[in-house]
């Protein structure tokens, strides 16, 4: 009789740490986390040419003085911030003349804001991306695929737009223009602003 | 008869009850999983929360995981049997650290990562991580134009089952990859690790001796590198980058010795997760999943900012 209580301690214990021991996951959830069929391409299109070009923008005048007389506000309403740090990402359009073209590098002589830099070239990042506002965070499961539209949409931008456009452009010309600037809490801006372009147009 | 079993029977339920649960009185105990205390960034991490912890209240130990997803498991069967109502987590790697998530998940416990991402958007309460691939950009930008878009390079990875590797590496490679004139000769991993990156990029010199540059994926890998470089006389030649923004490497920068890092801010990760755990229990549920902090370049223009 004894014995049998025994062996069903025994087979107790050892079914608690068999339970204990191994650990079940669901196929579908790794299947889910390694997944990538999704088409960065296609949507990355629908954000530049549906979401970006058709966005209003604030000129980047008006920001400029809004950041001089209520910086917190102006960050705020404006800017774009993914998570914690001390600069933002606006979407800004302004005009000026060409007066020289070194690398890809373009530099406006801006009606209202004084010398400001085009990079034509490093095209790269999460500029456009965040300064659009478009794509949230929440929309991808991790950050790589969350990265991989910003590759796409400065592939768009970088090979197809921005050749066209400057290809019928040169020194001299005034254009107008639009795309992404960062700017710190705490920066001057009478220091060099670069635009990472998002569209560029001669006048 | 009745009565012994009756007894036996209260005698279980008082012992199993009162081993699990807690006196109310008591204040809420926060963990800190660290994936190792072998590295003195991590370490600065992990110490950071605990303070952090600390400071709001609450009663906090540090377990080391030792880079181990197995020795993680433990510490979670430990903590979890201890009753921890909190766990600070930078996990040992970003697949195998989900299923102690989840543990802990199932036991009512919140998981707040840090610094290191797992691949699963339903398991920790929240993550809040360097933007590594921001960062990897801005250095891969700095990178083409020091090099002047020409010459072979080494590429030194982290811990391969991390994300973190492979969002610098892909940061980095997004803009690197677009000028065909770079070439990368050889890509190895040296594991976070300054001897290991040292003893990597002196085996990867042998066969190619005549690199431009190295990329490294951390700056403790970043200083193993210009070690080897320096023992072989090549530490003015090439160009050393890195990542993490430790104190060694920006006072090699600051001789230029190494040309550029990402800054990130431990202290900032962890006093958010310190901060999160303590809504957390003051009721607050709606945490952004991944909250990405900021990781700023640091190169000869700005090193009197540092």
């Amino acid at each position: 009789m004894k014995k049998r209580y025994a062996y069903i301690l025994g087979l107790l214990i050892v079914l608690t740490l068999g339970y204990n021991s191994v650990y079940f996951k669901k196929l579908s959830v790794v299947k889910a986390a390694t997944k990538e069929n999704f088409d960065f391409k296609a949507y990355a299109d629908s954000i530049y040419y549906k979401g970006i070009l058709k966005s209003k923008k604030i000129t980047l005048g008006d920001l400029t003085s809004l950041m001089q007389s209520n910086p917190e506000t102006t960050f705020e309403k404006y800017g774009n911030r993914l998570g914690i740090g001390n600069s933002a990402y606006f979407m800004i359009q302004s005009t000026g003349k060409i007066i020289d073209i070194t690398d890809g590098l373009y530099t406006i002589a801006d009606e209202k804001n004084g010398i400001v830099y085009i990079d034509t070239k490093y095209i790269f990042g999460n500029a456009i991306r965040d300064a659009s506002g478009l794509v949230k965070l929440t929309d991808f499961k991790t950050n790589a695929q969350f990265n991989k539209v910003s590759e796409s949409l400065n592939d768009i931008i970088r090979n197809d737009v921005i050749p066209k456009e400057i290809s019928k452009v040169k020194l001299g010309d005034s254009i107008s223009f639009s795309g992404a600037i960062k700017l710190s809490k705490k920066q001057n801006l009478r220091e060099k602003i670069t635009v990472i372009p998002s569209q560029i147009k001669l006048q | 008869m009745k009565i012994r079993s009756l007894a036996l029977l209260l005698l279980t339920v008082i012992f199993v009850f009162g081993c699990s649960s807690k006196d109310k009185s008591e204040k809420p105990k926060i963990a800190v999983v660290v994936s190792t205390l072998n590295n003195p960034w991590f370490v600065m991490l992990a110490e950071s929360a605990a303070k952090n912890a600390e400071k709001l209240g609450y009663e906090a130990k540090i377990f080391d995981s030792q880079n181990n997803p197995a020795v993680e498991s433990d510490n979670f069967e430990n903590l979890i049997s201890s009753g921890y109502d909190a766990i600070l987590l930078n996990p040992t790697d970003s697949d195998g650290s989900i299923s102690n998530v989840l543990k802990a998940k199932t036991a009512g416990i919140p998981v707040f990562c840090m610094d290191r991402e797992i691949n699963a958007d339903d398991a920790a309460t929240s993550q809040i991580l360097s933007d590594n691939y921001s960062g990897c950009v801005s250095i891969g930008i700095e990178f083409v134009k020091e090099l002047k878009e020409k010459g072979n390079y080494v590429e030194i990875l982290g811990l391969v089952g991390d994300n973190n590797t492979w969002a610098r590496s892909g940061g980095f490679h997004s803009v690197v990859d677009k000028f065909p004139n770079l070439k990368m000769v050889a890509q190895q991993s040296g594991n976070f690790d300054r001897n290991k990156a040292m003893e990597v990029l002196e085996t990867i010199m042998q066969a190619n001796p005549d690199i431009d540059a190295v990329f490294c994926g951390n700056d403790a890998m970043a200083m193993g590198a210009f070690q080897a470089l320096q023992s072989a006389g090549k530490a003015y030649k090439v160009k050393i980058f890195g990542f993490d923004g430790a104190g060694d490497v920006i006072e090699k920068i600051r001789e230029k010795k190494i040309v550029a890092t990402g800054m990130q801010f431990p202290l900032i990760m962890a006093e958010t997760a310190a901060k999160y755990a303590d809504e957390y229990f003051k009721g607050r549920r709606d945490f952004p999943q991944r909250v990405p902090v900021e990781v700023e370049l640091v190169n000869a223009a700005n090193i009197k900012d540092y």
